[in-house]
């Protein structure tokens, strides 16, 4: 290995150890002098390709991609519209449309959130129970880097497996009730999209902080139970039993991203449905209101994660 | 120039003290050889040296920065950890393209980089198979060859030929030993197998319950640990090497002798050897001989005391295996 050369030793692994020198290799290889010179030939677009979020979340892509979530998240939501829409939108009757956006966004409140905490309980802790969140963690990134660019990965995924999955619902409600209702019909699809970042965001939060897989999941499956029933059953009850005023009907309904999601859902139909959504018109919010709401449990969440994983004990 | 300086660093886990004020420096361009017991403190050390950790007391630097500052030294310094993992579904070749990318290698270097390390570290054929089908030992391979992406000044490796077959660990002390030659890279490694830092360093450093025990050139440990040689004969019959070892019993330059059947183990001073083995030429057949000089072994005896419950025993093999083929023996002439 010592003379530079190019032949090679087959091994029992298959593979072929080259007589190359490493030295001449990391010489000839590339240096990060090069790398600095080059760069400034590189185009921008080309320079934040490879900047290390980027390249964290391009990898983060692929691994969801190959482990065929992205598919069954598409097929799930693709089924989902698309019995919907079949089904309440087939119907005769003048406010047919409206139910079927109030029934994506009765159901949308326990499939978004669970599909998004299963997407992103393990970003953290399953790269550190693998081994390679320690290796990641040695290159020239910081910490809060790896986990937003994770994030970031996990959430194009998701993001766009459901808006695949709307698709067949878009379709269908473009057949039955004709091009004029697909604007509506978008608004509720971007609203969940928008709440499944905010809980992907709450799961990778937990994926930070728990130890294991296990306590990860066990966590996300009690924060799915919180938001998607829990929730909502507190808030009612207070509500119910102390005469709240507006303000705190609008803090309960901003505290929870599902919450956040039925309100943007409904607030696309004249007709609102019953539970918590009854009480919507006296809690004086608005849809720029509610989505700002949203996009703050995408960001908080992260950063939060992005601060403790300097805490991750590794 | 020091290119690691620890000084007086301490780390605790709860109630586990994993590092007491160690304090340690390394030269550019030596290979440092680290070993101890298990639990001693080797990968904690490791991992403040990355700044994947922050010390609880003590200063750590490395290329004369902090590690836990930025990710200065991150970009000059590579690690392997010991439990390195990578996701299943990637390729080797994807592996090394993320880590090429992330160290910014050159765009129009990458593939060829890329290649160039998967020959190095024997991974070529395997370069387009899924890491999940990997075996532990292409695993560390592609742990070794993400270490290598990129220029290093500092690479860190945690017991890299931990699972390795021997072609491994003989691809693994090639790149090395062609670093330690050619290039002015600072190796720090762990391994269990003192014969492997015996090799491949010029310092070796000794630590115990989280402090060092004991460090400086390899050779000068080794002496320092015993000064007396060990001489192995085979003879021709049990009652032949009774009558020898009657003999060398007499022999003032012998410190000790035994018998096992028709082999004798002597032990001597060194300069004494060569006499004492054409003394027993001249008075029997010898079938076969062996000159085992102190090892490492004696050394980590010696810093940690010989009665600590965690030898490394399956080091002791490794390391008299290693010995073995290194030192003078065979037929006498």
């Amino acid at each position: 290995m010592s003379d530079g050369g190019s032949s090679a030793d087959p091994t029992p692994d298959g593979g072929v150890v080259a007589a190359d020198a490493p030295a001449t290799r990391l010489h000839d290889g590339g240096t990060e002098q090069n790398a600095t010179a080059a760069g400034t030939d590189d185009s921008a677009l080309a320079r934040l390709a490879d900047s290390s979020l980027l390249t964290i979340a391009r990898r983060e892509y692929r691994l969801a991609v190959r482990s065929r979530w992205a598919l069954g998240v598409a097929l799930l939501f693709g089924l989902f519209t698309t019995a919907v829409v079949q089904f309440g939108a087939s119907s005769v009757g003048p406010g047919r449309f409206d139910a079927v956006i109030a029934t994506i966004a009765e159901l949308g409140v326990y499939l978004v959130p669970l599909t998004a905490l299963a997407v992103g309980y393990d970003a953290i802790v399953g790269a550190d129970e693998r081994g390679s969140l320690e290796l990641m963690l040695a290159l020239p990134v910081t910490k809060g880097r790896v986990v937003v660019g994770t994030a970031v990965g996990r959430a194009a995924v998701l993001s766009g497996a459901m808006l695949l999955g709307f698709v067949p619902g878009a379709l269908l409600t473009v057949r039955y009730i004709g091009l004029g209702s697909v604007g509506q019909y978008a608004a509720v699809a971007l609203a969940a999209v928008l709440t499944a970042c905010a809980m992907l965001g709450v799961a990778v939060l937990v994926s930070t902080v728990a130890r294991t897989k296990t306590h990860a999941l066990g966590a996300a499956l009690a924060i799915w139970l919180w938001v998607a029933l829990l929730h909502d059953l507190v808030a009612l009850g207070a509500v119910a039993g102390f005469d709240l005023g507006s303000g705190a009907i609008a803090a309960a309904i901003l505290l929870n991203p599902v919450d956040c999601f039925r309100v943007l859902a409904l607030s696309q139909v004249d007709v609102v449905a019953g539970g918590f959504g009854s009480v919507l018109a006296q809690a004086g919010l608005t849809v720029p209101m509610v989505a700002a709401a949203l996009v703050a449990w995408v960001v908080v969440p992260i950063g939060v994660a992005a601060k403790l994983i300097q805490r991750r004990r590794l | 120039m020091n290119v690691i300086e620890v000084d007086g660093v301490s780390k605790a886990y709860g109630d586990v003290q994993a590092l007491d004020g160690l304090s340690l420096s390394v030269e550019q361009g030596a290979t440092l050889g680290v070993f101890g017991t298990n639990g001693a403190g080797k990968t904690t050390l490791f991992k403040l040296l990355v700044g994947l950790n922050r010390p609880d007391d003590g200063s750590v630097s490395v290329a004369g920065a902090d590690p836990t500052d930025g990710t200065a030294v991150r970009e000059r310094v590579r690690y392997l950890p010991e439990h390195a993992g990578f996701p299943p579904s990637l390729t080797g070749r994807e592996v090394l393209r993320f880590h090429a990318r992330m160290r910014s290698v050159p765009r129009e270097d990458r593939a060829h980089h890329v290649e160039r390390i998967l020959h190095t570290v024997g991974l070529a054929d395997a370069a387009d198979r899924r890491v999940g089908g990997y075996s532990n030992g292409m695993n560390r391979r592609l742990g070794l060859g993400t270490a290598l992406v990129g220029e290093p000044a500092v690479l860190i490796l945690d017991e890299p030929t931990a699972g390795l077959d021997p072609d491994g660990i003989r691809a693994f002390h090639e790149v090395v030993e062609s670093l330690a030659a050619e290039t002015d890279v600072t190796i720090v490694f762990s391994s269990h197998a003192l014969g492997e830092i015996q090799r491949l360093c010029s310092e070796a450093v000794i630590i115990a319950d989280g402090r060092v025990a004991t460090a400086g050139p390899v050779e000068e440990l080794r002496r320092a640990a015993a000064d007396e040689v060990t001489v192995s004969l085979s003879l021709a019959s049990e009652a032949v090497a009774s009558d020898a070892a009657t003999d060398l019993g007499d022999h003032e330059a012998v410190s000790s002798v035994s018998r096992a059947g028709g082999d004798l183990t002597v032990t001597t001073a060194p300069t004494d050897a060569y006499d004492l083995l054409t003394a027993v030429g001249e008075g029997y057949d010898i079938d076969r001989f062996e000159v085992r000089e102190p090892g490492l072994e004696a050394a980590f005896h010696e810093a940690v005391g010989a009665d600590d419950g965690d030898d490394p025993g399956s080091d002791s093999t490794a390391a008299a295996a290693e010995a073995a083929t290194e030192d003078s023996g065979g037929e006498p002439a």
